[in-house]
């Protein structure tokens, strides 16, 4: 059987601000049920390719094809602090055109914050604003979802909901993209690792049962080829 | 369309239940508000000019000034956690955007006015009797024109360091043929004059209403990220 | 653009400017020495031969800023941006120009600094938008935000002048000024006409000259910028 057309594709995408280039020629693909774990120092560009992948930014050269719809959680929430968790998903369901209360209650339940939905975003913890953050970008059920730092900061009972939902997310064949440091939380339910180093893509390996220190060094080998 | 007008509202929706749960931006309104007739009803010789003269351009340096004060409010709410990333990761049309804050803002800038009138008419002793609605129809004229050029500036400025400097620097050129519109009709109107003296005005403030909204709504595409 | 094309640019550009200068003061010795006195004025309406004409290309800089911000919105070219820009600043200088030399003329003829005519107004608040077009422009840091953004500003500026404009007329034609405002139009006789005409044509090449000049050297500092970044990385 030939294999499915990728989920997202990105061909030689390049962005720059002003002068400065920050993404050289970035292709790859994602399909579905694939999890990639894109990996590089910090001002490699992981960031701003989620960006321009998601749709934020237009890329300066290169083209990006979706197939199927694409969520975002970055590191910064994207909610209101004044609004209840359940106002916050009820205004983003009614944006991507979805029935909000049927849906948002089922995601708070499915995060694990059922019994916060009507306290106030500006209150919550970093480990549930997170949560809710990937509540926000699953309302319209995206086929692709984009993670930027998911686990940064996060206590170990929130980190282990993310991971739990990720999981799911994949078995049920949704394409995945997660910009990380934390190589050894993620390792389990990651498929193939992308090594993004000075906006360009060095390598994209599958895991291939390797393990978080085999791929470190793989890491530390390529950043220095630099 | 429909869908257009449906994000619009959930928008404009959104801003107004955070405005009303904080209530900041409309306090600070109204008390400038109040300060601003104050301070321009002691501006002057008593014996010389009497309060009914000052009273047209007292009323609109007040309602426009207020009104700027709380134009940035729409857009600095979006910069707090970025959400308005999530708002444009709906695939929600720029247009429903513009509309959605525009919405919000004219309800938030005719709260004011609608406050401030009463008041208006209790420190100046003005007698508006027959004319209300005839003011009614100016301020909506008048009001529209610079809220809608001030909500676009207001979407590029706060991006700046000097938001609060920065949208009166660039609005007041934009605030003079409907301030200056409005104070006559409003000096006609305290006056009992039939409207037909000025329709000139009039003519004025409908194109410049016409032709500012539209101008506002096309641009407003290019001072979003992308 | 390369650095020696910028560089040429800005040799020509001086180059115009200093022959639209010296056409200047060719300008000045005629309409002082080999101009008719204006028999109500008197010798103080001969600044409007610098006055009106500084007007003019404060206006042209403002509409070419105003267009080319339209241009750059729909096609993106970063050149756009710069000559918008550039046309910008020089359009501030010839606004300073006609703002001081209006007083200057309006004093002795009407005997107050300042009139609101239309004309004035308008020119008054071309100044004010160029400034907040530089305000603006200083306040940003990305190139690209900065270009849109002052696109922005460009496009609304030129559609607000002609209602500024017209809102001066209505407030005029409703509250006339005492004295009868004579923008001294084409009706003006011969030898005055032609000493006008002329200054006009010296200002429009000496907006060009200016422009040539500030649009090269905003090409070169963009070039030392790419050459910095490329550098870093």
């Amino acid at each position: 059987m030939p294999p499915a057309e990728p989920l997202l594709a990105a061909h030689d995408v390049a962005r720059r601000f002003g002068h400065r280039r920050v993404l050289n020629g970035v292709s790859l693909t994602l399909g579905a049920g694939e999890t990639v774990l894109l990996v590089g120092p910090n001002g490699a560009g992981k960031t701003t390719l989620l960006r321009v992948l998601a749709g934020l930014l237009r890329a300066s050269a290169g083209r990006v094809e979706r197939r199927g719809r694409v969520g975002l959680v970055a590191h910064y929430s994207m909610l209101y602090d004044a609004l209840t968790a359940r106002e916050n998903l009820r205004f983003f369901a009614r944006l991507h055109g979805v029935e909000g209360r049927r849906r948002g209650d089922e995601l708070l339940e499915q995060m694990g914050l059922a019994a916060f939905g009507d306290e106030r975003v500006g209150a919550f913890s970093r480990g549930m604003t997170q949560r809710l953050a990937i509540a926000r970008a699953l309302l319209h059920d995206p086929d692709i979802l984009l993670l930027d730092e998911p686990l940064t900061g996060l206590d170990d009972p929130s980190c282990a909901k993310v991971l739990q939902v990720l999981g799911e997310l994949r078995a049920r064949g949704r394409a995945l993209l997660i910009a990380s440091h934390q190589l050894a939380e993620l390792l389990g339910v990651v498929t193939s690792i992308g090594f993004l180093v000075k906006g360009s893509l060095a390598a994209v390996e599958p895991v291939a049962g390797r393990r978080a220190d085999a791929i470190t060094a793989r890491y530390r080998e390529i950043t220095a080829r630099g | 369309m429909a869908e257009l007008l449906r994000a619009a509202m959930a928008i404009a929706g959104k801003d107004l239940a955070i405005e009303w749960r904080t209530k900041t931006a409309f306090v600070s309104s109204m008390t400038f508000a109040v300060l601003v007739l104050a301070v321009l009803f002691f501006a002057r010789d008593p014996t010389a000019v009497g309060a009914v003269e000052v009273a047209p351009g007292a009323l609109w340096v007040t309602f426009t000034f207020a009104a700027m004060i709380g134009l940035n409010r729409a857009f600095l709410l979006e910069r707090e956690n970025r959400a308005m990333d999530g708002i444009l990761l709906s695939q929600v049309p720029p247009v429903a955007v513009f509309f959605g804050k525009l919405a919000a803002n004219l309800v938030f800038v005719g709260t004011v006015e609608l406050v401030s009138l009463p008041l208006f008419i209790l420190f100046y002793d003005v007698p508006i009797g027959r004319g209300l609605p005839a003011l009614a129809l100016i301020t909506v004229m008048a009001t529209v024109a610079f809220v809608a050029v001030g909500t676009l500036l207001s979407s590029m400025v706060v991006r700046t360091r000097f938001a609060e400097l920065m949208l009166p620097l660039l609005l007041l050129p934009f605030l003079v043929p409907p301030v200056v519109g409005a104070v006559q009709v409003t000096a006609r109107i305290l006056a009992e004059r039939p409207l037909s003296e000025v329709q000139g005005w009039l003519k004025l403030l409908a194109a410049f209403d016409i032709v500012f909204v539209t101008l506002s709504t096309l641009l407003f595409e290019a001072t979003l990220e992308e | 653009m390369t650095r020696d094309r910028a560089q040429a640019l800005a040799r020509r550009g001086s180059l115009l400017s200093a022959v639209a200068l010296l056409a200047l003061a060719g300008v000045y010795v005629r309409a002082l020495m080999f101009t008719p006195i204006e028999r109500f004025q008197g010798p103080a309406q001969k600044i409007f031969y610098v006055h009106a004409p500084a007007a003019w290309s404060a206006l042209l800089a403002f509409s070419v800023t105003g267009l080319l911000s339209a241009l750059y919105l729909w096609l993106r070219d970063r050149r756009l941006d710069l000559v918008a820009s550039s046309s910008a600043e020089v359009g501030l200088a010839f606004s300073c120009i006609m703002l001081t030399t209006g007083p200057m003329w309006a004093k002795p003829i009407w005997g107050t600094w300042w009139t609101w005519d239309a004309r004035l107004t308008s020119t008054l608040f071309i100044f004010l938008l160029f400034v907040g077009y530089q305000v603006l422009r200083g306040a940003m840091t990305d190139p690209e935000v900065r270009a849109r953004y002052c696109a922005v500003i460009g496009i609304l500026g030129l559609v607000l002048v002609p209602f500024i404009h017209m809102t001066v007329y209505l407030f005029r034609t409703l509250h006339p000024d005492p004295v009868v405002m004579k923008p001294g139009a084409p009706s003006l006789p011969g030898d005055m006409l032609t000493t006008l005409l002329t200054s006009f044509g010296v200002f429009t090449l000496l907006y060009l000259g200016f422009l040539a000049q500030r649009y090269a050297l905003a090409v070169l500092r963009d070039l030392k910028d790419e050459e910095t970044s490329r550098a870093v990385s």
